[in-house]
């Protein structure tokens, strides 16, 4: 175990250091974010002079190196929009965010499960056809054209729910969410629905065909000779191993939606990392979309890990320490 | 509450009074909200929008763009140098503080140490007070455009701002990006306080108590402005009654708006020219004005403006719109094939050339469908355009190294006057003055130089007049720069708002005014 | 049957089993008829696509669809259990009937712990409380014979060795006093010592506690060693049904015959298997002139003084848990201080349970793993020294090896043609493409495939075909030396028979020397000359096959022997004894 975490450690390092060596990279191809600062009729030399007096001027190499001394104290540089910390930013944000990927999440768990097991037990009826015909339709369906459909459908013919935002938050044990008010409630749940569109069909197409596999195996054939009941059979064994590989491969796709967030972040207005890293990039806000690479590039790392963690909790064959 | 209100409102009513108005609670979506609570930190439209919230200026601008009276009751030119302006009394700023004219002082002093406004201000010496209720404004050369500047200078509370905050930095400093005092506290004298700000994503606004303006129509109460970016999401929540006010509407859905029964939309010419520039220095070709004006005579601009802009826009034919004081309204639209073509031939160039064009991706509104029908209407006369669009972000670095034969630039003059296009667009370029900073067509003529040198010092409005739209007559003549349109501006409001009287060209709207029916 | 009033437990009629497809109805099983008496085992043997496991499959109604009995019905103690409704049928499963399938490691649940696995079987079928259920389990696991039932109960079925395991599974097949059991190949997937245990444990339980038992199995040993009836089935039909006694030692039905004289003998070791084309019948092997042939005129086939191949305190070990500090690391000694030799023209086998290190060694003969310590040396070149592919490449090409599953090992897009020529290509052993296409037809024949068999690809033919295939394309470098690493043992008997009679010939025709690796004691038996018995990476004894056989001097080779399936009653009639 600790062997483990020590080697994932000196991965995520190595990852993170070529994440912030790329990210560091693409911002100077961003464009001059004096541009966005200044009104337009500074004068070039001024512009020059703050540049300079910025350190934008430096050789990549300094410059690199200034950023990872400043990065390992946890200092990513200032925004250059919100005049703080870009780190401290983007965790501000991050809270919507993953609100949004929590609700995408619940939704995307309590949609594919029971479809995704239902089109496997009744391969037959009308209704599986229809479920595997739309989800192969959604598939192909860009999350944006999703969002303003709903959008359109949902605001502003029915009127039901709000159009943007996010909505009041409450705090409930130190978490500050939407999810613990009606108006944060109602505001969250046109783009977690749009959010989860995206990976909804494709996990009903792997829990389906998952559970396919699983009650073809030997063991369901033996659950079935030992007289237990169809319930216990499908719901008990083959769902539990139907899961289990769910959770890998869900496990890292949840990690990729807080990227996939933009999108929908960008349609609703929803004031999460997204929404955030879009306006940075408009705005130029180097420090902030450098922050955001490899913030988002740690998420990535941690979900690995935790997935990877709680696979071998679940799944009494894997031996972390015989893996690590 | 609002039940309440309306009931008493109701009783009141009844009984014969005469209520001016309720108190309004409404929600303003704009693309962006402004990026700090320092006015001086950047000069931006989004930053004019919020001044004239919490702030008031000496004067303002009127709809037509004549100057109106705010904390300046009166003002009189002393002599070339100098104008007096007499401010009112009784105005508090929001922390209690009186206003006087150590605040102008104090406000015009700071202006010219902020990087964006110091070159709108280099002119400025030093105001002189005269007493509490009388300052004169002092300009080191005979300055025109004095009353322009003073719709700049919005009074902020010097007592409030002096002195060192928690961090032991000074309170008055307006540093770019710097977490500063001024940059999250604010003490003006205009109509709105700030409750609340979550950058980038609200601000609630609550009308100040104790606002000196009471013939001030206006009854909003309690004013949020949200920024959202998306077009389309920005006129769903004005049509699903989340927003009761919106701007801009994406020519797309000026529809949509005109035909929900309970919205309105307004439309008004702006003022932001875009043109194409010229580049005489990277294509000789272009040093010819025949060949200039020939591919003036092939764009067809109207036809821009109506079919790509959706008409929300007016077609240009100088830099100057209708209400400035150089735009000449005998200058006509040129489009006319024929004569491009004939031009052409003229200057021998009758197989046409090749020339290269930029032109930014996400800056003005349709700036990429724009650039590419201009290049397939000049492939009519022959020239062959090699287009390039990109992100604003990395339009601009090109953009300054002139990297190309043809430059999309839009252009909104700060001081409102004429003057200011040729300065910066199509005056000789001139590192030490700084003139013609972004004039990319390397177009240089010393006649339109001093012309518009000497209307900068000319106070005489007639005389000026006449200077500047000499200048853009010759621009005109010589095809500078090709003109296409202004921006057209657009609001969308719950027809409950009464926007009409509120809103401007200058795209500020004077929100403290606005009188929103029940 | 149906005169005598006597019921049997169950009761099998008629019964036919339908595969309908859209190419029409396959046919699994036909007219069937048998019955299994209380504490009655009774074998049904075959072999693959025989139908045996269709059997036990339609009699709980677990037949993998698109399967239907078609007609017939089963009875048990004489209630029709045919065509009842799923939750009938559910009463009948577990309760009634217990079933044991082939493999332990699939049919337990990997997720779950043994007790619950057990406890919700009596759970499901009984009214009992989780107490009374858990404390039946830890009894049954007791009466199965796994130590230590109460803390073995608490883990999951990895942590069980696959012996344990299938203990497991009979524990839970008997554990809600089923009056029948069907056992579908309960010991293919175990080692010799292990499988002869678990007969024995079935064998005990249902005598003691007179349950029925249909136990299918393809394996001749199997039947012999403890059931009491037999059926012999083929492609669908019972041919020859009777006391086991009776079937083995005088086999009416020829297909009995040749499946019994196909089964590799473990008493007397034979010249060829007599009578085995019943099945698959190959191409009559074309006589060469092996003298004159291309194949028999290898440029180097010098006669070497001394063995041709030494293999000499041979170390290898493989690491099984990985560590940052040494000390904490784990290795598993696959060959421990291995040495022996094998001179031309023999045959040596290497015999030994899963795990025991004989592929280990086979695979670092062929330079597949490089030992840790030790010598490998080839016609006196040590082997391991060789550094590069360059040099390994004449050796090579005289030593080929054939694997156990021969489709993993072949393209499956190239013609088998193609396949075989590719060595002799690649090596560049003949002067032009007409040469080798010459080749190519005569070792196809010469395997028995036939020269028509170039054309097709390798999914076109048979297990058996296949491993034709893989003899002719190891013969294509006209190698001395032949590693075949358990070649039939994914085969049918008949058709092991078939494939050792080939490799037997071609090794007298080309003077073959041959490394033969099998768990099967009784193949070894046939196939070597001399033998070499492994185990946990070390060869415990090392000598004369007949010698090993009928005298073994290690303690381990005596109980591996001692275990073989006996065939006391098959007839010696007709057969050629090899001399030793």
């Amino acid at each position: 175990m600790f062997t483990f975490l020590l080697k994932r450690l000196v991965q995520a390092t190595i990852v993170m250091l070529v994440i912030s060596l790329v990210a560091f990279a693409v911002k100077d191809n961003l464009g001059d974010p004096l541009r966005e600062l200044t009104g337009q009729s500074v004068s070039e030399a001024e512009r020059q002079a703050m540049r300079t007096e910025m350190g934008l001027n430096d050789p990549f190499v300094v410059q690199y190196k200034r950023f990872l001394i400043n990065a390992v104290q946890g200092d990513f540089g200032t925004s250059y929009t919100f005049n703080r910390p870009a780190l401290e930013v983007i965790l501000d944000r991050l809270v919507a965010t993953l609100e949004l990927v929590f609700a995408a999440t619940l939704i995307i768990i309590c949609f594919s499960i029971p479809l995704g097991i239902y089109c496997a037990i009744n391969p037959k009826k009308w209704f599986s056809k229809l479920i595997m015909a739309v989800s192969s339709i959604g598939i192909s369906i860009p999350v944006f054209l999703t969002a303003i459909l709903l959008m359109y459908v949902f605001s502003i013919e029915l009127g039901w729910l709000p159009a943007y935002g996010r909505g009041d938050t409450a705090n409930w044990l130190g978490w500050e969410s939407g999810f613990f008010t009606l108006d944060g409630l109602s505001h969250l749940i046109l783009p977690a629905f749009a959010l989860a569109s995206i990976m909804l069909p494709l996990f009903i197409r792997l829990v389906r065909s998952e559970m396919i596999e699983q009650l073809s195996s030997e063991y369901v054939k033996f659950a079935y000779a030992k007289g237990l009941p169809q319930r216990r059979v499908w719901y008990v064994h083959a769902l539990k191993n139907t899961l289990l590989p769910l959770l890998t491969v869900g496990g890292v796709q949840i990690g990729t939606m807080v990227a996939y967030t933009i999108l929908t972040e960008k349609v609703f207005q929803w004031p999460g990392t997204g929404f955030l890293f879009l306006d940075s990039i408009q705005r130029t806000d180097t420090p902030v979309i450098t922050a955001y690479v490899i913030v988002v590039g740690l998420i990535f790392v941690i979900t690995n890990t935790i997935v990877d963690l709680l696979y071998g909790l679940i799944n009494p064959t894997v031996n972390l320490t015989a893996k690590g | 509450m609002k039940y309440g209100l309306t009931k008493i409102a109701g009783a009141l009513l009844a009984a014969g009074f005469a209520l001016n108005a309720q108190a309004a609670d409404i929600t303003i979506a704009y693309a962006s909200d402004p990026i700090s609570m320092d006015i001086h930190e950047q000069l931006s439209g989004g930053m004019m929008q919020f001044s004239h919230m919490s702030f008031d200026p000496l004067v303002r601008w009127t709809q037509d763009l004549q100057f109106e009276s705010r904390l300046a009751e009166k003002w009189e030119r002393i002599d070339p140098l100098t104008m007096r302006f007499h401010l009112r009394k009784g105005v508090k700023f929001h922390s209690g503080n009186d206003f006087t004219a150590k605040d102008i002082a104090w406000t015009l002093d700071r202006l010219k140490s902020s990087t964006d406004y110091k070159g709108l201000f280099e002119v400025f010496g030093s105001a002189k007070i005269v007493d509490d209720y009388t300052i004169d404004l002092v300009t080191t050369k005979p300055y025109p455009l004095l009353l322009p500047m003073a719709t700049y200078i919005f009074a902020m509370d010097s007592e409030f701002y002096t002195g060192v905050d928690e961090n032991n930095k000074d309170k008055a400093a307006v540093i770019k990006f710097g977490n500063t005092f001024a940059s999250g506290h604010l003490s003006g004298t205009g109509p709105f306080v700030v409750k609340s700000r979550e950058q980038g994503i609200k601000w609630e606004f609550e009308r100040f108590d104790g606002y000196w303006d009471k013939q001030s129509p206006g009854n909003v109460d309690k004013l949020t402005l949200v920024a959202i970016k998306e077009d389309a999401t920005r006129v769903a929540a004005l049509l699903s009654g989340d927003v009761d006010m919106i701007s801009p509407v994406a020519p797309n859905d000026h529809q949509r708006v005109k035909d929900a029964k309970n919205l309105e939309l307004v439309t008004l010419p702006g003022t932001r020219i875009i043109t194409f520039q010229m580049n005489q220095k990277s294509n000789p070709a272009l040093q010819d004005v025949r060949v200039r004006q020939a591919i003036v005579h092939a764009i067809n601009n109207k036809g821009i403006a109506k079919k790509i802009m959706k008409d929300f826009a007016t077609v240009a034919s100088q830099q100057s719109p209708a209400g400035y004081l150089g735009h000449v309204p005998e200058l006509e639209v040129r489009y006319d094939l024929k004569r491009a073509k004939a031009l052409m031939k003229e200057a021998g160039y009758e197989k046409g050339f090749k020339l290269s064009m930029i032109a930014p991706s996400d800056r003005y509104i349709n700036d990429a469908k724009i650039a590419q029908a201009a290049a397939s209407m000049l492939a009519k006369i022959g020239i062959k355009v090699d287009l390039k669009t990109m992100p604003k972000a990395q339009y601009w670095p090109e953009f300054d190294k002139c990297a190309a034969d043809m430059l999309m630039i839009g252009w909104h003059a700060d001081t409102e006057d004429s003057a200011n296009f040729t300065e910066f667009l199509t005056m000789t370029r001139d590192e030490k003055t700084g003139m013609g900073q972004y004039n990319c067509g390397y177009y240089s003529n010393p006649a339109v130089d001093k012309l518009v040198n000497d209307a900068n010092v000319e106070t005489d409005t007639e005389k000026r007049a006449a200077m500047l739209k000499q200048v853009e007559t010759t621009l005109y003549n010589e095809a500078a720069f090709v003109p296409l349109h202004w921006q057209n501006l657009s609001w969308g409001a719950n027809k409950k708002l009464d926007m009409k009287p509120v809103i401007n060209v200058m795209e500020f709207p004077y929100l403290g005014d606005l009188v929103v029916a029940e | 049957m149906s005169q005598s009033k006597h019921m049997s437990l169950l009761e099998v009629q008629h019964l036919q089993i339908e595969y309908p497809s859209r190419h029409g109805v396959m046919v699994a099983v036909k007219d069937l008829s048998l019955s299994v008496e209380a504490g009655e085992i009774v074998g049904i043997v075959g072999e693959s696509g025989a139908g045996k496991s269709t059997i036990g499959n339609a009699v709980i109604d677990l037949l993998s669809p698109p399967g239907v009995i078609a007609n017939g019905e089963v009875l048990l103690n004489g209630e029709k259990i045919s065509g009842l409704t799923r939750e009938q049928m559910r009463t009948v499963r577990g309760s009634k009937i217990g079933f044991i399938f082939q493999d332990p490691m699939t049919s337990l649940n990997t997720l779950f712990t043994i007790e619950q696995q057990m406890v919700e079987t009596v759970l499901a079928n009984e009214k009992v409380t989780y107490e009374e259920a858990y404390q039946r389990s830890i009894d049954m696991l007791n009466a199965v014979g796994i130590p230590k039932p109460e803390l073995r109960i608490k883990q999951y079925p990895h942590q069980f060795s696959g012996g344990m395991r299938q203990r497991v599974v009979i524990a839970i097949a008997l554990i809600c006093n089923p009056q029948l059991i069907i056992a579908d190949e309960p010991t293919t997937a175990l080692d010799v010592s292990i499988q002869d245990q678990i007969l024995q444990l079935i064998k005990t339980l249902c005598k003691e506690r007179q349950v029925g038992c249909m136990l299918v199995t393809h394996d001749m040993g199997v039947v012999s060693s403890v059931t009491d009836k037999v059926a012999v089935m083929y492609r669908g039909e019972l041919v020859e049904m009777g006391t086991t006694s009776q079937v083995l030692g005088a086999p009416e039905h020829e297909y009995t015959k040749s499946l019994i004289s196909a089964v590799p003998r473990s008493d007397i070791k034979l010249v060829r298997f007599p009578m085995v084309n019943y099945i698959e019948a190959a191409e009559e092997l074309h006589q060469l002139d092996i003298a004159n042939h291309w194949l028999g005129q290898s440029q180097d086939q010098k006669a070497y003084q001394g063995p041709l191949l030494k293999v000499e305190n041979v170390n290898l070990r493989f690491t099984t848990k990985d560590s940052i500090f040494a000390s904490r690391r784990e290795y598993v000694q696959a060959s421990n201080n291995v040495s022996f030799e094998i001179v031309e023209g023999e045959t040596f086998g290497l015999v030994g349970e899963s795990g025991s290190g004989k592929s280990t060694i086979a695979r670092a003969i062929a330079g597949l793993y490089a030992p840790q310590s030790g010598k490998i040396t080839f016609e006196g070149i040590d082997l391991t020294a060789l550094k590069n592919e360059q040099a390994r490449r004449p050796i090579r090409r005289q030593m080929q090896m054939v694997f156990q599953n021969p489709y993993t090992s072949m393209n499956p897009r190239m013609k088998v043609a193609d396949i075989i020529a590719e060595p002799i290509r690649f090596h560049k052993l003949a002067e032009n493409n007409q040469q080798v296409d010459q080749i190519v037809a005569d070792l196809l024949d010469h395997v028995g495939l036939g020269r028509k068999a170039g054309i097709k690809y390798p999914h076109e033919f048979s297990g058996g075909q296949r491993q034709r295939i893989s003899i002719a394309r190891a013969l294509a470098t006209r190698p001395r030396f032949l590693i075949c690493d358990e070649p039939t043992s994914a085969l049918d008997v008949s058709v092991q028979a078939q494939i050792l009679n080939l490799l037997k010939d071609l090794q007298d025709e080309l003077n073959l020397t041959m490394l033969f690796i099998s768990h099967d004691l009784p193949v070894i038996r046939q196939m070597c000359d001399r033998v070499g018995v492994m185990r946990h990476g070390s060869l415990v004894e090392v000598g004369e096959s007949e010698q090993i056989f009928t005298s073994p001097q290690d303690e381990y080779s005596k109980s591996l022997i001692s275990l073989m399936p006996s065939f006391e009653n098959l007839s010696k009639a007709h057969l050629q004894i090899a001399s030793s």
